[in-house]
């Protein structure tokens, strides 16, 4: 009797498998996943679909190129130098991405969406454009900034018709931290959300920390991983991710210095790590952006400034982590090789 | 009908026997099996190396190659996948040992250019496999082990011979 | 008895051995680097469209929403052949034979992943 129960015990442990469930949908323009630990398969089912539908409710508001998403609608009214009513949501957005292109020194700027135009990256797919830099030039002195925006109560206005707002740098982050608000909500302890790259990360993946791998700009392959502790969350912007390549085989990407008007050129990937604090699936998708930007010698001080202590940024010198990041990666064999171009 | 008389030398009897040997030998390994069909240490190298010592690199070549051609006509793998390993692994070690031979004997003993030989043998082999025989990414996996075997038969026929040569 | 076969062994002996051991680990540090993958998982859209094994060449069609990608594998390698999209990068990713190596076709919602025993990672930051 005793052996029966013991093998109808051994037989229901191993019914009960490993309880990770791993899901996968497109979303947002890119590839989104989620892994859950600890639940059942339903309830993890259940709860990644909504927040697969609660993502794709924030790619349509707040498309940069949709009609009829909120954002559209705003940057309608800015280019007629009219007033327009938001909803609390958008509002809090646009306030904290000011705040945030204050503090980037103007690195991280929403409000270039007319320079990302001129470039066809507000798109799908992307070709290469008939560069005309004098339209390049036009639009970069029209400079427009996120202080242009005025908000009256809840109407908000812009000073300046060039602001056209793009998200793109901001939108993820900011969906990050409404998943992992959710998350604990519906009381789930262990989770890790990934979106196009950015990643949060809640509890861990039962007896270990979650692992996270980061891509290598230039090989199909993970050149490094590192753990990604309780609350943290890592970004990483590439030029590898969005660009065209034109007949002379130059790359162009989609990350824009606000400055000249032409994707930068000397960076290939940048990626942050960014500890627990409110919004910090928001400042891994923004703060990468500054250092990309930023000449090699201004990373640290760009860095700094948005409260960045660990990066790691790879252009055609090579690769370079920070002093606090060397210490949690772990790289991947043969990948702290030759640095590759193209 | 005027009988046709081959003329042979003491030289061609010597090298027949050496041959025959290194044919013996060559039997003795294919009952070994592998993992990779075909690839082998060559044991029928101490017979090439010892054929190099005791008379010249051209004696030696003899040797091996005859013991390549005559052992597939024998098995009946002539011209088959099997034979193309034993002449790849041939031609190559026999090209290392060419080049080895030069080597100050004050210092590089039979050893040495065993194991030159018995590397090359094996890279010949790898590189037919790897390019004609299985083309598979896989292969590279095997590799590391392969030559890790050449390098201890290597080292063990080096032995062998050494000890074969200082009996003479 | 031992002593008897060092003897025989002269000094240029030693540093071919030597050199021999050198090559053959260096040999096991760059081949041995991945775990070769055995298993491909591909998936379009939400859904895990295919596991397969790497050993048997053949190109698959995948239907996404823009078209057809087509994945060739063949000789223990896999790679996109080619596919709808405009930018073509999953084309541009070239061959996958390692462990955790990934390429993927965005716009056509097509994702090809190497798998192996273990899994080095979670999750992919790219």
């Amino acid at each position: 009797m005793r052996f029966l129960v013991f093998v109808l015990a051994l037989l229901l442990a191993a019914c009960g498998k490993e309880p990770l469930v791993h899901s996968q949908s497109y979303v947002f323009g890119t590839l989104v996943d989620i892994s859950i630990y600890g639940e059942s398969e339903a309830r993890a089912h259940q709860v990644s679909n909504e927040i697969f539908q609660d993502f794709q409710k924030l790619h349509h508001q707040y498309h940069a190129w949709q009609k009829g998403s909120e954002l559209y609608e705003l940057n309608e009214a800015f280019s007629q130098g009219k007033s327009i009513q938001v909803k609390p949501e958008l509002r809090e957005m646009l306030e904290e991405a000011t705040s945030l292109s204050k503090q980037s020194n103007g690195l991280f700027n929403p409000a270039i969406g007319g320079l990302i135009h001129a470039w066809g990256f507000q798109r799908d797919e992307f070709t290469p454009i008939d560069i005309q830099p004098e339209v390049i030039k036009n639009l970069v002195n029209a400079n427009p900034v996120m202080l242009d925006i005025v908000m009256d109560g809840d109407k908000v206005r812009s000073k300046n018709p060039a602001v056209q707002l793009d998200l793109g740098g901001y939108a993820k982050g900011y969906a990050l931290d409404k998943a992992a608000e959710k998350l604990h909500q519906l009381g789930i302890k262990n989770a890790l959300v990934n979106i196009g790259g950015n990643i949060i990360a809640i509890g861990q993946h039962g007896d270990h920390p979650w692992r996270v791998g980061i891509q290598h700009p230039r090989q199909p392959q993970p050149m490094a991983t590192l753990e990604l502790l309780d609350g943290w969350a890592i970004g990483t912007s590439g030029d590898y991710q969005r660009y065209f390549i034109d007949s002379d085989g130059k790359r162009y990407c989609h990350i824009i210095d606000p400055r000249t008007g032409y994707p930068v050129q000397h960076t290939q990937a940048v990626t942050v790590l960014i500890p627990p604090q409110k919004h910090a699936g928001v400042i891994s998708d923004v703060a990468s952006k500054p250092i990309f930007i930023s000449e090699p010698k201004n990373r640290d001080a760009a860095a700094k400034a948005m409260g960045v202590e660990n990066y790691l940024v790879v252009d055609n010198a090579g690769i370079s982590v920070s002093p606090a990041m060397k210490k949690r990666i772990h790289w991947l064999n043969q990948s702290k090789s030759e640095p590759e171009t193209k | 009908m005027k009988t046709l008389k081959i003329h042979t030398t003491e030289d061609d009897h010597r090298i027949a026997k050496l041959a025959a040997l290194a044919i013996g030998l060559h039997l003795i390994e294919a009952v070994v099996p592998s993992p990779l069909p075909g690839v082998k240490p060559g044991i029928a190298n101490i017979v090439t190396l010892y054929v190099l010592y005791r008379f010249d690199f051209a004696t030696a070549a003899w040797v091996s190659l005859l013991r390549v051609f005559a052992s597939s006509l024998l098995f009946g793998n002539f011209l088959s996948p099997t034979f193309a390993l034993s002449l790849s692994g041939a031609v190559l070690s026999l090209l290392a040992l060419c080049l080895a031979q030069y080597l100050p004997k004050r210092y590089f003993g039979p050893v040495s250019l065993s194991i030159f030989a018995a590397l090359a043998h094996m890279v010949g082999q790898l590189l037919l496999v790897r390019f004609w025989l299985i083309p598979h990414a896989g292969v590279a996996y095997l590799i590391p082990v392969f030559m890790v075997a050449a390098l201890l038969f290597g080292l063990l026929n080096g032995l062998i011979t050494s000890a074969l040569l200082k009996k003479a | 008895m031992k002593s008897a076969y060092f003897k025989r062994l002269l000094p240029g002996d030693y540093l071919v051995v030597l050199l021999g051991l050198l090559l053959v680990v260096y040999l096991f540090k760059t081949l041995w680097h991945g775990e070769h993958a055995a298993k491909l998982e591909i998936r379009q859209g939400d859904q895990v469209f295919a596991t397969l094994s790497l050993d048997q060449d053949r190109v698959i069609q995948v239907v996404g929403p823009l078209g057809t990608s087509k994945i060739e594998i063949k000789q223990g390698k896999v790679r996109f052949l080619s596919s709808p999209c405009s930018n073509q990068y999953c084309v541009h990713q070239g061959w996958l034979h390692h462990v955790g190596q990934a390429a993927i076709c965005l716009p056509n919602r097509v994702s090809l992943e190497l798998l192996g025993a273990k899994k080095a990672y979670d999750s992919l930051n790219y």
